[in-house]
């Protein structure tokens, strides 16, 4: 019951006029970023987090806006998949498989109309599943103690790394390289200065929308550089703009069942939408029975990723807000700004902070209802923005960049270390390195140290602490479980390998 | 074999960090951990990993970005040093000329650098630097530096 009069406190301040408005410029500016190709939710939140913070935007109404924009991100990349066969991200690479030949059949309008409906509705359960859940782990997770933190934070990474599929070991070592990261700067708790070369840029440790930017926005410039060649052309949404019941009824089901497997995916820490999305086109793929056209424009093989895409980003938002611990590289970013504000995550902040946690899940709800209202009338809008050129766009995506690091500290010596951060990245992007891991290491890593000194603390330098409760016992088995997952997947996948030429033999 | 390198340079690079980690001590301390194990076990797992990257031979299967991404051919590092440099430069012009012409010069030579034609780049420059400055620093409130233009404001 309780539950009720918070989500009701909820809706009160998030359908305050101003948090409405809020709400409204956040899913317009994601869906435009996650329409432009190469700029995904990552940059647009992070983009974000110095304006809001110069604006001086109060702290829910802050969060409301990096969550309409993290939303709208989702929704805006499935409309350059469908048009274009370019997905915005990878979260939208399963949306072309179907989306793209619709279009092509001249049911464009058809295919953008009830993608949006599917991100709908699976916003919407995933959002239902957060109220549900949410306060539940909050509750469970007021018994964690510092050793439990680490030791769910090595899971985290862990968990990453397993769920990597055909790379665990650059994903691991990219988690590393985030970790280590976030020891750059005095050492909080005995004042030494770790890593800084003498310099007094570094002595407060690397910022995270340095990172961030240089990461993201930097290297995303540098490979559009090689993409300049190419121009695409946008197949013309014409014809029928709206499903129709027949066509919404034939894929309620899957929406239905994508959207609980998305938001499942999407509270494990590290799946994130990508992996909700291929996992739930696979398995709708071989659900489906009779008239299977699964790659040449079913609507159900739209409709899968789609649900599972948004509901697995509503979804990643409960370990974020009730743990701490980021369960995707965008609320990795959300948990920054957080910290930004002085707030730390955590199941104590559904007891101090409630206004804050119940407005951000009652404005998931206002989002998505605004997303569908908005989205489908002004796909005419939105397809015009896909044809700017990148000589007009890359600018501009450079200059805003650069505001938005020099915002933080107001000076220079940021924007040459994101420049750096962004050459590296962009190296570390050649040679498939998962740059998404390193910024989950860098937001958990602080946190891991200061848990883990925190723990030994406790049991004074004796490591037993971190084996000394059920709930660490659990999740160290859980562990285990995640490190044998791929060596066991790469020992299946050779032993195929083996039997195949046999077979062809025989 | 790019791969490799790179596991070579990683090595390298947390042997070296390593060695700077090792005189980490809290002049004194209250806690059993001090501020040095925890990098250096990261710089343990890290160099671990590269060992492993320089072992392993890159997997026979064919790497999903390059596909449809250009080869990295001597053209296209060209192209990308020389953004890079444009970046450095605009870095360090951004306090010294203050944001509108340090962002005008960027802006331009970047559209070029996308192939935009000299007109468009130009047109593109001026318009991005003038917009986003009056967008961010009289709208927004983003303190943006006004350098040699500085003059122009009182």
């Amino acid at each position: 019951m309780d539950t009720f009069s918070y989500l009701g406190q909820g809706f009160g301040v998030a359908l305050s006029p101003y948090n409405l408005f809020t709400a409204l410029c956040g899913t317009l500016i994601g869906t435009v970023v996650g329409l432009l190709p190469g700029l995904g939710p990552i940059n647009g939140v992070a983009l974000l987090i110095p304006i809001a913070f110069a604006l001086g935007l109060p702290p829910e109404s802050a969060l409301i806006l990096l969550a309409a924009v993290y939303l709208g991100c989702e929704y805006g990349g499935r409309i350059s998949s469908i048009l274009l066969n370019i997905p915005g991200e990878a979260s939208a690479v399963m949306t072309t498989l179907d989306g793209y030949p619709l279009a092509r059949q001249g049911k464009a309008g058809v295919a953008l109309s009830i993608s949006a409906w599917s991100s709908f509705l699976g916003g919407f359960i995933a959002t239902c599943g957060v109220v549900i859940f949410a306060p539940l782990l909050a509750k469970w997770a007021v018994a964690f103690g510092p050793a439990e933190y680490f030791v769910l934070m090595v899971f985290a990474i862990v968990c990453l790394a397993g769920m990597a599929g055909n790379r665990p070991m650059k994903t691991a070592i990219a988690c590393c390289i985030g970790l280590f990261l976030s020891c750059v700067g005095i050492d909080s708790n005995s004042g030494v200065y770790r890593f800084t070369f003498g310099s007094l840029g570094l002595a407060d440790g690397i910022q995270f929308v340095v990172l961030v930017l240089g990461l993201f926005s930097v290297s995303e410039i540098l490979v559009l550089l090689e993409r300049t060649h190419r121009g695409q052309k946008a197949i013309e949404a014409s014809g029928r703009m709206l499903f129709n019941l027949k066509e919404g009824a034939f894929v309620l089901a899957t929406n239905l069942r994508s959207g609980a497997l998305g938001f499942g995916l999407g509270i494990l820490p590290g799946a994130g939408a990508t992996l909700a999305s291929a996992v739930a086109y696979m398995s709708e793929k071989r659900l489906a029975h009779k008239d299977n056209r699964f790659g040449n424009g079913d609507l159900r093989g739209l409709a899968a990723p789609e649900t599972a895409n948004s509901a697995s980003a509503c979804g990643s938002m409960v370990p974020m807000l009730t743990l701490g611990v980021p369960g995707s590289g965008t609320t990795a970013v959300m948990l920054g700004a957080l910290t930004l504000y002085n707030i730390t995550p955590g199941p104590l902040l559904f007891q101090n902070q409630p206004d804050i946690v119940w407005g951000l899940i009652a404005s998931l709800f206002v989002a998505n209802v605004m997303l569908i209202v908005m989205n489908v009338p002004m796909i005419k809008v939105f397809t015009k923005i896909l044809a700017v050129p990148y000589w007009a766009l890359v600018p501009a995506i450079a200059i805003i960049t650069s505001i938005g690091v020099y915002a933080v500290h107001a000076t220079t010596f940021d924007l040459f270390l994101m420049i750096i951060i962004g050459v590296v990245g962009y190296i570390l992007r050649k040679l498939d390195f998962p740059l998404s891991a390193i910024l989950l290491g860098f937001i958990l890593g602080g946190l891991m140290e200061q848990n883990l000194r925190r723990a030994l603390s406790i049991s004074d330098g004796n490591l037993g602490i971190l084996f000394a409760s059920p709930i660490t016992w659990g999740v160290w088995v859980l562990i285990a479980a995640m490190i044998l997952l791929p060596i066991y997947r790469s020992w299946r996948n050779s032993v195929k390998r083996a039997d195949r030429p046999a077979a062809a033999d025989a | 074999m790019y791969q490799r390198i790179f596991g070579l340079v990683l090595l390298l690079i947390c042997i070296g960090l390593a060695i700077v980690a090792w005189d980490y001590h809290a002049p004194f301390s209250y806690e059993p951990v001090g501020p040095r194990s925890y990098p250096l076990l990261l710089l343990l797992l890290m160099g671990l990993g590269a060992i492993y990257l320089i072992a392993t031979k890159p997997a026979g299967v064919h790497e999903p970005a390059d596909e449809h991404d250009h080869p990295l051919d001597r053209h296209m590092l060209i192209k990308v040093a020389t953004c890079v440099v444009v970046l450095t430069i605009y870095a360090a012009l951004f306090e010294l000329l203050g944001f509108i012409p340090a962002a005008m010069l960027f802006g331009i030579v970047m559209s070029r650098l996308y192939d935009g034609t000299w007109l468009a780049s130009v047109i593109s420059g001026v318009v991005l630097a003038v917009g986003l400055y009056l967008l961010f620093d009289k709208a927004l409130d983003v303190p943006l530096p006004l350098g040699i233009l500085a003059g122009l404001e009182n």
